[in-house]
């Protein structure tokens, strides 16, 4: 199967996805390319796009809240940093990603 | 005998975003609306055969109701394979947790091939398919 006709289709599927949750892709095209290239590495091992920066485990539970694009399951932490915990997606009003911080969950909670 | 167009649906039978399974002259072929345009496939998965009316049809992508795979509707090409199904929490009997996985193995050979595509015209109201 062709890489670059799955990631065209992972970006067709995914903005359908995130745009209601208020997030775009993030203008950084090499890093949006290099995040997806990943995905389509991961889908065609575990037949899943799982989100390239966190973890598999063996929860199959916990591995579907990491299913790209995984916001819904993780909103107050990706809210408070405008950002998806890989970057592939910003908040809409976010121009430059490079400003933004990957930040831990325990981090924003303890303020 | 040569190629020709023969008309298969009105255009007023397939609105956008939906998918129509027709058969003509023994072929099974598959026709969706893509935003007012019209294009046609095989009607069978190129996974295991499934019959691909019975997917979705999301902008350009065409996927099946039985295993995910998904397709280009525009140009027949294989975008994914099958999507792994979980059993969730429940463990069935060994013999069939055996028999599934033995499947598994199996269906994890098969590969996902292109669909084919056919030519579409539209003629006033008419939707014709070239065979």
């Amino acid at each position: 199967m062709n890489r670059e006709s799955r990631k065209k289709a992972l970006r067709h599927l995914y903005q359908r996805v995130v745009e209601p949750l208020g997030y775009k892709f993030t203008p950084d095209e090499e890093i949006a390319d290099f995040l997806l290239e990943q995905e389509v590495n991961l889908e065609q091992k575990h037949g899943i796009p799982f989100c390239p920066c966190q973890g598999l485990t063996k929860d199959r539970d916990q591995n579907m809240k990491i299913v790209c694009p995984c916001i819904p399951f993780h909103r107050k932490h990706f809210d408070a940093m405008k950002r998806c915990w890989c970057g592939l997606f910003v908040h809409k009003d976010v121009m430059n990603p490079d400003e933004l911080q990957q930040i831990t969950l325990s981090e924003i909670k303890n303020g | 005998m040569g190629k020709m167009f023969i008309q298969v649906a009105k255009r007023d039978q397939l609105l956008p975003g939906r998918l129509k399974a027709i058969e003509v002259q023994g072929i099974e072929i598959v026709i969706g609306n893509i935003a007012g345009n019209i294009y046609a496939v095989n009607r069978r998965c190129g996974h295991m055969n499934a019959p691909l009316e019975r997917g979705t049809l999301e902008g350009y992508i065409l996927t099946c109701p039985m295993h995910q795979a998904q397709f280009d509707m525009t140009t027949g090409e294989a975008l994914s394979g099958p999507v792994p199904h979980s059993l969730g929490n429940e463990v069935p009997p060994e013999n069939l947790l055996n028999y599934l996985q033995h499947l598994g193995n199996l269906m994890s050979m098969i590969k996902t091939c292109d669909l084919k595509t056919y030519a579409v015209k539209i003629e006033g109201d008419a939707i014709k398919i070239e065979i």
